[in-house]
């Protein structure tokens, strides 16, 4: 897939804005971006428009214009295995029929960055679409489905690791820890916690997300930092948060040490699709979701 | 025979140097170019490229020299070099069109005897191609290097010549020619000939991509590329005129045009092209240095950064920005202001609706919040860090090609960055 590339120069607001899978963390931030950026936004959840239910094309389809912009960041995520893959690419299917029907103007997808192959370092968006994981695969079939069925303008954009105060999952990484210190219990890192990886603050995402629908964006961008740290430091980041700072403890890996230990981006695309924007700084950032969870 | 009488169809970059070293080596020599504007101004001895030594040269040899907008002159020649420029788009790959067309005006114009020898850059297969019967067309390689196009067109290293007949002897008239130059000639068949120049260049630019490979590694290990690079230039085995200073990936146009070339008959052929997708990997990468640099030391915190940039031409001693790593920098600068100085090329050369060009380097570094030295002009070095740092109103400067003396530039305060080295 190609790079980003502005159909609109200059910024300019969709009629409105619609988003698909607003329940979730990453589309409740895209939601309030908009309505920091005054375009006019339906937030649409599963309550609202049920994908997998018998009669969610036609709830979208419904609930669709021509003018809309739409972003569509609805999942069953992770798609750990076979049935959750195959629910996914249903609500793809669904979703493509409601926008057959209603012909919205713009459609941005929320990916992932385990589309890459695991060795792909650093990472661009024209490194090979090759995933390793039934989630990665999911992505990439349905950036696949959404880019030659959907006749309208296409982005994709492909978030690395997701971090912020409303992440629900308690995944390896910022989140658990913040939650394994406020229990009082120490921090547990994986070995010595070497793997370095990218993470990104959610606000950021739902930024260049908003950006891509003001310029009308077509091709794929990577949202990731640029700047890979590794889970021991991100440990330790987190840990002087408390008061008094969270032990942090090695233990075993869960499985054999995996060959490939670290995940780099290189973020040009993005400076150059959009040159003043820069992202959160990681420690920055953590200090900052810290704050909204602790207040 | 008497010396031959020599033409030059094209008066492009290639086709003047060439022209004009031909001369300097005794030759009664014709520079034909259909653009009669452009011939008045080679007549008035005002040339359209900037080369060292290019324009004495001419001044020496002006006698033997002649320049016309006239085919019909071609008549008199016995020896002809066809030697447009062959353009390429964004992907490297070549519009033959002019080729073809001058090509057959040439043909048509010269004696059913004279010697036609294709210079410009092919892909293989088209000299073969364009085989006529009852004459005589070849193919040279041409070693042309901007802003070394004298040395290399008067002291070429060896002649290359693709031949219908490798095994026979060269025409009288070329062979004439080309041992005036007193380097040995290599004959082989025209599709060895047309792939041995793009060998060259995917030997250039393997060098190119280990130094910016490695040189990007000791960025990040505490090394200096600068320390490593003599070591191995001392080795016969990499050789002393290895191309092993890293930069900002590949620039110009022909390097590029090869990998394109490669990559195209790899695919048609089915062939393994994993290292040329590599080296055009590498070079994307790399070229962007800068860009990265700016971003996490100004752009990120300073919103009204203003940036110096000194250089838009693709490297020193060219007025081409062909593929130049300063335009592809300024091209994604465009929410800031520029301050641009090029000792050639104009301001207006660039993309950027608020680039102000400069009336020396010095001026452009006045008040800017970061200086990016992005063509290794000469002149770039005698810049004096004191001064530098006297005028900006930030500290940092980019100079990948190490114009400026490092220790210099840290005694003066300035924040220096460089390839290669942390």
């Amino acid at each position: 897939m190609l790079a980003l590339m502005h159909q609109n120069t200059r910024p300019t607001k969709p009629k409105r804005a619609v988003v698909v899978g607003a329940g979730g963390m990453v589309g409740g931030s895209i939601v309030q971006e908009l309505a920091k950026s005054g375009i006019p936004t339906l937030a649409l959840t599963r309550k609202e428009v049920d994908l997998l239910g018998s009669s969610g094309s036609d709830q979208l389809k419904s609930a669709l214009s021509v003018d809309d912009a739409i972003v569509f960041v609805s999942a069953v995520a992770p798609a750990k295995n076979a049935a959750q893959l195959m629910a996914n690419l249903r609500m793809a299917e669904a979703a493509l029929a409601a926008f057959a029907a209603a012909s919205p103007a713009h459609l941005l997808y929320i990916s992932s960055d385990a589309i890459y192959a695991d060795d792909a370092n650093p990472v661009t968006e024209r490194s090979p679409v090759a995933p390793s994981t039934t989630h990665g695969m999911m992505h990439a079939a349905r950036e696949l489905m959404f880019r030659s069925e959907y006749r309208g303008p296409f982005a994709a954009l492909r978030p690395t690791l997701i971090y912020g105060a409303r992440d629900p999952h308690s995944g390896y990484g910022p989140n658990r820890f913040r939650r394994q210190a406020a229990k009082g219990e120490p921090i547990t890192i994986f070995g010595e916690g070497e793997e370095k990886r990218d993470h990104v603050a959610v606000e950021d995402v739902a930024r260049l997300a908003v950006r891509i629908l003001l310029h009308r964006s077509t091709g794929a961008l990577n949202a990731a930092t640029g700047v890979a740290t590794s889970f021991h430091d991100i440990a330790h980041i987190v840990a002087h948060q408390f008061e008094p700072p969270a032990q942090v403890i090695s233990v075993p890996r869960p499985g054999p040490r995996p060959h490939l230990l670290h995940r780099f981006f290189d973020i040009t695309e993005c400076f150059r699709a959009f040159p003043d924007f820069h992202f959160e700084p990681l420690e920055q950032g953590l200090a900052r979701v810290h704050g909204e969870v602790f207040g | 025979m008497s010396k031959p009488r020599v033409g030059y169809a094209g008066m492009t970059h290639l086709g003047l140097c060439s022209a004009i070293a031909a001369a300097s080596k005794g030759f009664a020599t014709l520079g034909f170019d259909a653009d009669a504007a452009l011939v008045a101004r080679l007549e008035a001895g005002k040339l359209p490229v900037v080369e060292p030594d290019l324009d004495d040269l001419l001044r020496v040899n002006r006698a033997r020299m002649a320049f016309s907008a006239d085919p019909a002159r071609l008549q008199d020649c016995d020896l002809v070099y066809v030697a447009p420029d062959v353009p390429t788009n964004n992907s490297g790959d070549s519009d033959l069109a002019g080729l073809d067309h001058l090509l057959e005006l040439v043909l048509v114009n010269t004696r059913a005897d004279a010697v036609v020898v294709l210079l410009s850059q092919v892909p293989p297969g088209y000299t073969r191609a364009h085989q006529r019967v009852g004459r005589l067309l070849y193919y040279q390689v041409e070693t042309l290097v901007f802003g070394c196009a004298v040395e290399r067109a008067t002291k070429p290293e060896r002649h290359i010549i693709g031949s219908p007949e490798p095994a026979q002897p060269l025409p009288t008239a070329l062979d004439c020619f080309l041992s005036a130059f007193g380097c040995p000639i290599l004959p082989m068949r025209f599709e060895s000939a047309e792939l041995t120049k793009i060998s060259i260049n995917c030997c250039l630019v393997a060098s190119i991509t280990v130094a910016n490979t490695l040189a990007e590694l000791c960025e990040r290990i505490g090394a200096d590329w600068a320390e490593i690079a003599p070591a191995l230039r001392l080795d016969r085995r990499i050789g002393a005129y290895s191309y092993l200073a890293p930069g900002l990936g590949l620039a110009g146009g022909n390097l590029e045009r090869d990998l394109a070339t490669v990559l195209r008959i790899s695919e048609e052929y089915g062939t393994d092209t994993s290292l040329i997708r590599a080296f055009v990997g590498n070079s994307a990468h790399r070229r962007n240095w800068p860009l990265r640099i700016l971003h996490e030391l100004v752009l990120s915190r300073e919103p009204q950064a203003r940036i110096g940039v000194l250089g838009l031409a693709y490297k020193q001693n060219t007025h081409s920005v062909k593929n130049s790593p300063s335009l592809a920098l300024i091209h994604c600068l465009t929410p800031w202001t520029l301050q641009v100085f090029d000792p050639v090329v104009p301001v207006s050369a660039t993309p950027h609706p608020n680039a102000k060009g400069a009336a020396s380097a010095l001026d452009a570094a006045k008040g800017v919040d970061a200086l990016a030295i992005m063509t290794p002009w000469p002149q770039f070095r005698e810049l004096a860090c004191d001064d530098l740092a006297r005028v900006m109103r930030g500290r940092l400067v980019l100079d990948p090609y190490r114009m400026l003396d490092a220790g210099k530039a840290k005694a003066a305060g300035l924040d220096y960055r460089t390839v290669g080295v942390a």
